[in-house]
């Protein structure tokens, strides 16, 4: 068992989202970081879609009440277990009684937001509509379908079992590194009503500085920038939305739908940060600038291919370390 | 030391490959695979000049965990995982091998104040390179 010691935490269960349910008007929710919950998994040797604790707010502490081994992804917060620090991107073993603190996210300009705690076989929460994740809005999945808080306890699936500990990745933001001058970037379709903006607008959304304002959670980023104009005013229906979409409202300022967006606006689409840069915007923290590259199909669908590239060069070393002879031949 | 099946599917694995010499050390000892004779020539077991007689490894050193490239930091901070003159704790990380993807750690072998990094950041190392030397705690 594994108690949560923080109070606003914030901190929700997910794992890589509830697929499939969007005609019923409920989105998917899901890691915001998904290449993080599915490299800490990786780790652990547990599916890759095992649910997971993502970590938005620190500090964040919790005391494991049995043995119990873990993986740290996503944003660096030199975590420790009781008083030894802990190597980020890295499967470590606790045990009974040991307290484990995530600190602020360390890493200047290149600092993540949100910490991934995955413990061994998944946190055991019941599956609903397929997933585990926390569904904030329609409150279920997760944990009680709610963010935790102090005293919730929360089972490992694999407590208590041997699990092959203290090794680590190189973190895919170095590994698959995307800027422009100096600044994040994310890649972006146009979409739909992309043409129907002022050609300035255009121009601007892809050579500015987008700044993540504090109205940024897992619903959506609001950002600050120079205003988007449409040619005319576009009134529309409400409409099918994914996460990635890019609504600009009256005030030209867009609005970025993240994990929890609510599967359906009437906003004009900009454009769609592609699925394989989602993580790069579920690490921005608020009040970091970010920079947009324009993308054909083709390029989105090659960006994809390359994230799974990572994933299955890193599910192949782990797998031959895992089976490895340990040191010491035990 | 491999089974002669892997010792097989190893020497199958390099005569498609136009390397001459693959030494591999592991540890439960030496195998080295070459040509018998000219480049293109099969594949035999050559003899291992140190068997029985490895080289002794000095008072206290940290060795490499696995062929790879040894890393002073994680690639993530700037700031080596140990310091000459800064006490280390048995186990405890003292640098990094990176294998692709993958991190293990150089684990200090006992308590003590690591002396000298025997080998460069950002260097390839093979199985039980010599990485650190420690002043061993009394």
């Amino acid at each position: 068992m594994i108690e949560v010691l923080s109070s606003a935490a914030l901190a929700t269960v997910q794992d890589q989202g509830r697929k499939g349910s969007l005609r019923w008007g409920v989105g998917t929710a899901g890691a915001m970081d998904n290449l993080a919950l599915a490299a800490g998994n990786l780790l652990l040797g547990n599916d890759a879609n095992a649910a997971a604790v993502e970590v938005p707010v620190f500090p964040f502490k919790l005391r494991f009440d049995a043995d119990c081994a873990f993986a740290l992804t996503g944003a660096d917060c030199a975590a420790r277990l009781d008083e030894a620090p802990l190597l980020p991107w890295w499967v470590h073993q606790a045990h009974a009684g040991q307290t484990l603190t995530l600190g602020l996210p360390q890493g200047g300009a290149q600092r993540g937001s949100r910490a991934m705690l995955c413990l061994a076989g998944g946190v055991d929460v019941p599956e609903v509509l397929g997933s585990r994740s926390t569904q904030l809005r329609g409150a279920f999945g997760g944990h009680e379908g709610r963010a935790l808080r102090r005293g919730d306890v929360l089972r490992a699936v694999g407590e208590g079992q041997s699990c092959r500990t203290g090794f680590g990745l190189v973190p895919p933001g170095l590994s698959l590194p995307l800027q422009v001058d100096g600044v994040p970037a994310v890649r972006v379709l146009p979409a739909a009503e992309y043409p129907g903006f002022e050609e300035a607008s255009r121009a601007a959304f892809w050579a500015g500085e987008w700044k993540i304002t504090a109205q940024s959670d897992r619903y959506g980023y609001r950002l600050d920038g120079e205003a988007l104009r449409p040619i005319a005013p576009m009134e529309m229906r409400s409409h099918g939305i994914v996460p990635g979409v890019i609504q600009v409202p009256h005030s030209g300022q867009p609005i970025i739908q993240m994990r929890d967006a609510q599967p359906s606006g009437g906003y004009p689409k900009f454009g769609t940060v592609i699925e394989a840069d989602l993580w790069r915007l579920g690490q921005a923290p608020i009040g970091s600038r970010i920079r947009f590259i324009e993308c054909s199909w083709d390029e989105a669908v090659a960006a994809q291919d390359e994230v799974e590239a990572w994933l299955d060069r890193v599910r192949r070393m782990v797998d031959l370390h895992r089976s490895s002879p340990r040191p010491g031949g035990r | 030391m491999k089974s002669p099946a892997q010792v097989q599917e190893l020497a199958a694995w390099l005569a498609a490959t136009d390397i001459g010499l693959l030494e591999l050390r592991t540890p439960d000892g030496l195998l080295r695979l070459g040509r018998s004779g000219a480049p293109g020539s099969e594949i035999v077991q050559l003899g291992t000049q140190e068997e029985g007689a490895p080289p002794a490894p000095p008072e206290c050193v940290a060795v490499a965990p696995s062929v790879g490239v040894f890393l002073h930091a994680h690639p993530l901070h700037a700031a080596p995982l140990a310091r000459p003159g800064e006490r280390v704790s048995a186990g405890q990380p003292v640098g990094v091998v990176k294998i692709g993807p993958l991190l293990l750690p150089v684990p200090a072998p006992e308590a003590g104040v690591p002396i000298a990094f025997l080998v460069p950041d950002g260097q390839p190392v093979g199985w039980g390179t010599p990485l650190i030397e420690l002043q061993a705690e009394e």
